[in-house]
């Protein structure tokens, strides 16, 4: 068995392993960040968290550079105005934590904040990953908090819970009560039922059980049944035929026909106050599903939204602060970093860089941006740091365009569905003509058997056991997907997913771990690593790339200071380039010195070569036009990449990997992985082209990435799937996330989506066999309105019990 | 069979006693966490004893 982290639970790379005595043991870790945050958890004496904790579960290890990160801006109070309520001496806020995973998170996080001084209340929100604080601020900082939170491993955001939410809260509420309600009679009509079947209703109590019938079935036909009547009606007042209004008729007429033969004393029909109260209750439960489903669609968006920039890096005087986006004002000036998404609309004023405005022009390839043109608020900037003079902010801009473009993809149903909603209309005619036709064709005969088969036709083909097929289905496959950490983003992607047939990776990030480790570093003669080192990183830090990253974290672990550089410039998937002080410098592979023109001399080729057998991807260092060193950088696969590409082609997917990397390594990498198809040295551009050759090839592409350069491939793919390590933007484009470090669980969520497409499937011929059944015996006046009413709520209940059926797959429970 | 005069009438208000309690417990937010206060009761002890089975395990 491999070594693990003691605190994060991933497996230890030899190189780069951290040991520390902390608990009367010495322990291993993965990283600086996991050993220090156990030191301060063993510190607090919350050690059995580790006990607590289960044990299959890995930990999210926290943020690198956790411990240098800024919080103090929480405390400037305009940030706060937006959050923070204020009771008597109290603030409260509500954070949304990311990472809380088990039911240990919960306990140590509420543990260690109650401890602090100065803090009232903690309160965790296991279900929608929410945190509630209550502190002094006199004793305490709003700022110390996040920094605790960060100091255990957890990011937080504020989470600022806007009206629409109250409303959806309340809505969903009011449907909780009217079921609850429409359950409660439904238990007590019952026990009447049954006495009345079984020769009450000839005694001398007849009267007196149809009276308290009557005065259950009143409340419940009125107040649980009011929104199909409200909405019927509205429905006809439009000129639209909806779904409630054959639900408001059968119980209407059904209601006042009871009510009839208990009124008129000649009457010798009996009543069916039973079965209004049985129909509503069920087609409330079908309601509550579906409106939790929706919801849960909802609420995840939401959460999106709410990640949105709030903030802005404000630059006055040549001091930049970070500043709530609500005291932004038009012409101040801010600063946006690479890999920011843009705070406002506006001008660039100073800077060069490529801005992704794929999420509101649908333009996947970034466009470049300089000095005097136009940025949009919700766009991001890929690579170079841009000054904004501001020209619109919040509602005015784009951005808020962009919301409401949101707010309909919320309501972006599964393609079945949306087919569903087009057939409804017809089938409500269909249904209401059928009642009508089979009441003439009795009325002849028998007016209550008449009255009676057009109910019972308005109740069987009540679309309940349809309505319910694919949103039932939808909710538990969420549910089972949020269970392994995957989030679906939308009911589509799912149905989609269970068609892909050709599954595209990319490398770096993906099969791999994307932390890059410097492994290798060879200056010209005559100079030092580390000067090296210290002028990639100085580069490197205006970038996002791994080996950006890598270089950075090896620079901070020697201590080494960074310059200051001026005219960076990144090209995607090639390097970048920068000055310092009269020297210009290109860090970048050895495609960009050719494109740039600089000359390799042998003795780096040999090198180059070397170590590309190894899979050591190499970047170079160019110093006016002269190379000064080079450097190489090794990947780990990850655990279980072997696995899901092994089991994804035994499955008969076709499985291909795509990446920016030189040919060699990942040549190198994939005769590793059992011999992979495999395009290397590619640009996001081109993975773009290759996903499209594909799909013209009538494949349907699921392609799973992560970082900047796959954005625009996730979105061009039939389904965009990415780590949820990756950086923001990625996961954007996509419409499925992976749990972090877990590549194995896209095998989960394959098979999750080929059962959720077989059983909606399955409940849509369940249903539409049993209306063809069932709606001729009724116009037959075959069955009474209490049988329909009997059998519809079973047919429902088929269909939920077989929705269910996906949540009890082993495949998708392992 | 007299009885059922009164009972039924009683066990509607009983029933309606339920029908309140349930919205009381869904005004107060009990359904709004519904795993997470389930393991908090596990979770919440802080014991001497769990430190020393660590230490234990380890010898």
């Amino acid at each position: 068995m491999s070594a693990t982290c003691y605190h994060c639970g991933l497996d230890l790379q030899a190189e780069s392993t951290f040991s520390a005595v902390i608990g009367n043991s010495e322990k291993s870790f993965c990283c600086h960040g996991c050993q220090t945050v156990c030191q301060t958890i063993y510190d607090a004496g919350l050690a059995s968290f580790y006990q607590k904790a289960p044990e299959t579960q890995i930990l999210t290890p926290p943020a690198e550079d956790f411990e240098y990160s800024d919080t103090s801006f929480y405390d400037l109070e305009e940030i706060q105005a937006d959050y923070v309520n204020q009771q008597g001496e109290f603030n409260q806020i509500e954070l949304l934590v990311e990472n809380i995973h088990c039911a240990a998170c919960v306990w140590l996080i509420e543990k260690s904040l109650n401890a602090q001084e100065g803090l009232e209340e903690a309160h965790v929100n296991f279900t929608t990953k929410r945190l509630k604080v209550a502190w002094r601020p006199k004793d305490l900082k709003l700022s110390k908090i996040f920094k605790l939170l960060q100091q255990i491993g957890y990011q937080a955001t504020p989470f600022d819970s806007d009206e629409a939410e109250q409303q959806e809260i309340a809505t969903h509420r009011q449907l909780v009560y009217r079921m609850a309600f429409a359950g409660f009679a439904m238990m007590n009509m019952l026990w009447v039922s049954i006495a009345l079947y079984t020769g009450a209703d000839q005694g001398e109590f007849k009267m007196w059980f149809y009276w308290i019938s009557f005065i259950i079935a009143t409340p419940t036909f009125l107040y649980a049944g009011y929104p199909f009547i409200k909405q019927g009606l509205g429905g006809l007042v439009r000129r639209q035929l909806t779904m409630d209004l054959p639900i408001a008729i059968g119980a209407t007429v059904t209601y006042a026909y009871s009510t009839y033969v208990l009124l008129a004393p000649s009457s010798t029909g009996h009543i069916y106050f039973d079965t209004v109260v049985n129909f509503l209750f069920v087609i409330l439960v079908g309601r509550y599903f579906e409106a939790a489903a929706k919801r849960k669609a909802l609420s995840e968006t939401h959460r999106l939204m709410t990640l949105q920039p709030k903030l802005a890096t404000r630059i006055e005087a040549g001091e930049s602060q970070v500043i709530s986006i609500k005291t932004v004002k038009e012409g101040d000036i801010v600063l946006v970093k690479p890999g920011d998404s843009i705070p406002v609309d506006g001008k660039v004023i100073s800077g060069e860089s490529a801005v992704d405005e794929s999420m509101l022009t649908g333009e996947s390839i970034p466009i470049v941006k300089t000095v005097g043109e136009h940025v949009i608020a919700g766009s991001i900037n890929t690579e170079g740091a841009l000054k904004v003079q501001v020209e619109h902010i919040l509602n005015q801009t784009a951005l808020a365009k962009m919301l409401l473009l949101m707010a309909q993809a919320q309501q972006d149903k599964a393609p079945i569905q949306a087919l569903a909603d087009k057939v409804v209309p017809w089938f409500v005619l269909a249904t209401i003509s059928l009642a009508v036709v089979t009441f003439l064709i009795w009325y002849r005969i028998d007016v209550e058997k008449a009255l009676l088969a057009a109910t019972s036709v308005l109740i069987i083909t009540c679309p309940c056991a349809l309505g319910l097929a694919t949103p039932m289905s939808m909710a538990i496959a969420t549910g089972v997907a949020a269970k392994n950490g995957v989030i679906l983003k939308s009911g589509m992607a799912l149905q989609q997913l269970a068609r892909v047939n050709h599954m595209i990776f990319d490398k770096t990030g993906t099969i791999t771990q994307g932390k890059l480790s410097l492994c290798y570093s060879e200056p010209s003669e005559g100079d030092t690593a580390e000067r090296l080192l210290q002028i990639a990183a100085s580069l490197e830090s205006y970038s996002e790339h791994p080996i950006a990253t890598a270089i950075v974290r090896e620079a901070k672990k020697k201590n080494l200071s960074l310059q200051v550089i001026t005219h960076f410039q990144n090209v995607p998937g090639k390097g970048v380039s920068a000055d310092i002080g009269q020297q210009h410098y290109y860090i970048g592979t050895q495609n960009y010195l050719e494109e740039i023109g600089v000359e390799l001399a042998p003795k780096w080729l040999e090198m180059l070569q070397k170590c590309e057998q190894e899979a050591i991807s190499t970047i170079f260092i160019v110093e006016d036009n002269v190379v000064s060193g080079m450097m190489g950088f090794r990947d780990k696969l990850r655990p279980d990449a072997s696995l899901t590409i092994d089991t994804q082609r035994n499955e008969g997917l076709f499985v291909e990997v795509l990446s920016g990397d030189k040919k060699a390594v990942v040549k190198a990498m994939m005769k590793r992985l059992g011999g992979l198809n495999y395009q290397a040295e590619l640009l996001p551009e081109d993975k773009v082209r290759f996903i499209k050759a594909r799909q013209q090839q009538e494949k349907v592409i699921a392609m799973i990435g992560d970082g900047i350069n796959d954005a625009a491939a996730l979105t061009q793919a039939d389904v965009g799937i990415a780590m949820s390590s990756g950086v923001g933007m990625a996961v954007e484009g996509a419409d499925i996330v992976l749990p972090q470090n877990k590549l194995a669980s896209l095998l989960v969520v394959k098979h999750l989506a080929e059962k959720t497409d077989k059983v909606i499937k399955q409940n849509l011929m369940l249903s539409l066999s049993y209306n063809i059944i069932m709606v001729p015996l009724a116009m037959m006046a075959m069955i009474n309105p209490l049988v329909a009413a009997v059998t519809m709520p079973i047919s429902s209940l088929f269909v939920i019990a077989n929705a269910s059926r996906i949540q009890t797959n082993k495949k998708a429970s392992r | 069979m007299e009885v059922i005069y009164g009972l039924l009438p009683g066990m509607l208000i009983l029933g309606v006693v339920g029908v309140v309690v349930f919205i009381w417990a869904v005004k107060t937010g009990q359904y709004d966490d519904l795993d997470g206060a389930g393991h908090r009761v596990l979770l919440d002890d802080e014991d001497e004893a769990e430190q020393n089975n660590e230490q234990e395990k380890l010898k």
